[in-house]
């Protein structure tokens, strides 16, 4: 299981990565060993099995929503929005998404 | 008196008969962190006004002559992947640098109504990614027992503390061993509760249908204390379960008959790449039991074999996931020019993602979107998925017949810088013993035993689901044994 440099570009876009030249080359054999070693999956019979969705065996938590819980704390509102690299007033300032 | 190796009951003891205060227990630690930690880095920040200023008003309780929880006034390191209101959290990360915490984490508001004092946030592998804190982007934590060598990851900050006298407790998270690995390699105790008993609300997720917090401590009663504290049902953490559902009982109830005890010793555990002083110290810890009355069985767990494996397919593409929401829009490192209007969006991502992330992250990133991938998705994911439903019913089958499965933590000692960092394999494979813990949901925990040249083993004990408080008593057995 070897990937190409090309393979590894192509993940590389859908995961949002930008990679250096050097590195796409370092990726693609450490991936093809992680990818070889997981292989070793094929040798187990998993007809008739149902696989695990999750940590526990609960269904459809639910909660009620509840305003004066979380970001109703205006103290909490500000340190969000500060953290936030670009912000005018209230809002998160982003590029521009259409071209 | 030496305050910086008491244990929380030893420190609770004193405090509560006014033989030391608890400005004097924090400052004690703050001065072995001063003298000790440049060469250890156990820490990532400290909180020295703040614990201060807390453990003066724990004092000012106690000489006013209230009773006070068993936590108060007592120092405790908490991992940089957990979150504390108004202090930093980075997760080791350069994408998280500069990010201050806008709430507490569940687990710590928990800890902030006993009054506990809050040391520092601790070093570890970014993200929780690794087993040895090699992948911090602030540089490595060593280990306190041989400055040479890692102290396991990904919660080795966490180890690290307890073990040198920087704090009394800790809490760590563990995904496929991060709390157990470093409490093994650093010869303290380190327990993952049951998936479920203990809310990540305000854990920075790494795979979340495997993260668990616990403590990591001087002993099993430690670690019993803090986890009677930090469990139970959150409604900001929909896969927490209540107390009366997982029917638990209290630690300090009872003690368990070292003669009700079946102990299963699963054959698959003792095979090729375990360190044979390793097992010759597991192998007496058992005759041990043995000779005192607990029955003793081989059991197998057929498709242990397949953990590690399935553990790098699930993790991975959960992480990926769960990483997204690092973007450079919100919050974190970003490329984001405040002055240039026609910088693209996808390049504040690509660009903002690709310098923020330390390469481990980005090729777990990068190997979970290659497994959820169409095309893949069925071929790794739902493969692995299903190999997990068999691991879990290895376990389910052995818990009929045992109360808990004896196994080493991990298949060596503490490591040498630079050793595994080239190879990811190699450095996976440190966690072979505990991934299937976290795989199953079931709790897990790592007592030290006898040392093998001068390092730290640790000793591993696996409980049936919700039976913490069962697992916490038998360490306890095994602990007092082996002194």
């Amino acid at each position: 299981m070897a990937l190409t440099k090309k393979e590894i570009e192509k993940i590389a876009e859908l995961a949002r990565l930008e990679l250096g030249e050097k590195e796409k080359e370092k990726f693609a054999e450490d991936l093809s060993s992680v990818l070889g070693y997981v292989q070793k999956l094929s040798e187990v019979n998993i007809e008739k099995v149902e696989p695990i969705t999750g940590g526990t065996s609960l269904e459809s938590v639910m909660r009620k929503d509840d305003e004066t819980k979380c970001i109703s704390d205006s103290q909490m509102r500000e340190q969000i929005l500060r953290a936030s690299p670009n912000r005018k007033d209230d809002y998160f300032k982003v590029p521009s998404i259409l071209e | 008196m030496n305050l910086n190796v008491l244990t929380i009951k030893e420190a609770h003891k004193l405090l509560e008969k006014k033989e030391i205060t608890s400005v004097e227990l924090v400052k004690a630690h703050f001065n072995e962190i001063k003298k000790r930690d440049k060469d250890i880095r156990a820490f990532l920040s400290l909180n020295e006004e703040g614990a201060l200023e807390a453990a003066k008003k724990v004092d000012e309780r106690i000489s006013r002559g209230e009773p006070i929880e068993m936590l108060a006034g007592i120092p405790a390191a908490i991992k940089d992947n957990i979150s504390i209101k108004s202090a930093k959290v980075t997760a080791a990360s350069k994408i998280l640098e500069n990010y201050i915490a806008p709430y507490d984490a569940t687990v710590i508001k928990k800890l902030k109504e006993e009054e506990a004092i809050f040391i520092g946030k601790t070093n570890m592998d970014e993200f929780a990614m690794g087993s040895s804190t090699e992948n911090s982007a602030f540089g490595p934590t060593r280990n306190p027992v041989d400055l040479e060598r890692v102290p396991g990851g990904s919660s080795g900050g966490s180890a690290a503390a307890v073990k040198a006298g920087f704090s009394v407790y800790a809490l760590g998270s563990d995904t496929g061993g991060s709390i157990r690995q470093p409490a093994g390699f650093c010869g303290v105790v380190g327990f993952k509760p049951t998936y479920g008993a203990v809310s990540r609300h305000g854990l920075i997720a790494m795979a979340s249908s495997l993260d668990q917090i616990g403590p990591i401590a001087r002993n099993v009663d430690d670690a019993a204390a803090v986890f009677e504290i930090i469990r139970g049902v959150d409604e900001l953490d929909s896969t927490s379960v209540s107390p009366a559902t997982a029917g638990w009982q209290d630690y300090w109830d009872s003690t368990l008959d070292i003669e009700e005890i079946k102990i299963g010793v699963p054959r698959e555990y003792f095979i090729h790449g375990l360190n044979p002083e390793i097992e010759k110290n597991i192998k007496s810890v058992i005759s041990k039991l043995e000779k005192e009355g607990a029955k003793i069985e081989e059991i197998s767990l057929p498709y242990s074999e397949w953990a590690l494996a399935t553990y790098y397919i699930i993790m991975p593409a959960e992480a990926s996931a769960n990483l997204a929401r690092f973007d450079g829009i919100k919050y974190g490192y970003s490329t984001m020019n405040k002055e240039e209007k026609l910088q693209s969006l996808l390049d504040v991502y690509l660009q903002s993602r690709g310098k923020g992330f330390g390469t481990e992250v980005r090729q777990r990133i990068m190997l979970g979107t290659y497994i959820l991938s169409a095309g893949y998705y069925d071929a790794y994911y739902t493969r692995a998925q299903r190999v997990r439903k068999l691991i879990k019913q290895d376990f389910d089958h052995a818990f009929k017949e045992v109360d808990v499965i004896l196994t080493p933590t991990s298949p060596t000692t503490a490591f040498k810088f630079g050793e595994k960092t080239q190879d990811p394999l190699s450095m996976y494979l440190a966690d072979i013993y505990t991934v299937s813990v976290n795989l199953a949901g079931i709790p897990g925990i790592s007592i030290p035993i006898e040392e093998v040249d001068g390092l730290p083993v640790g000793l591993q004990l696996i409980g049936k689901n919700f039976d913490d408080v069962k697992l916490l008593k038998i360490a306890k057995i095994i602990e007092t044994l082996s002194k």
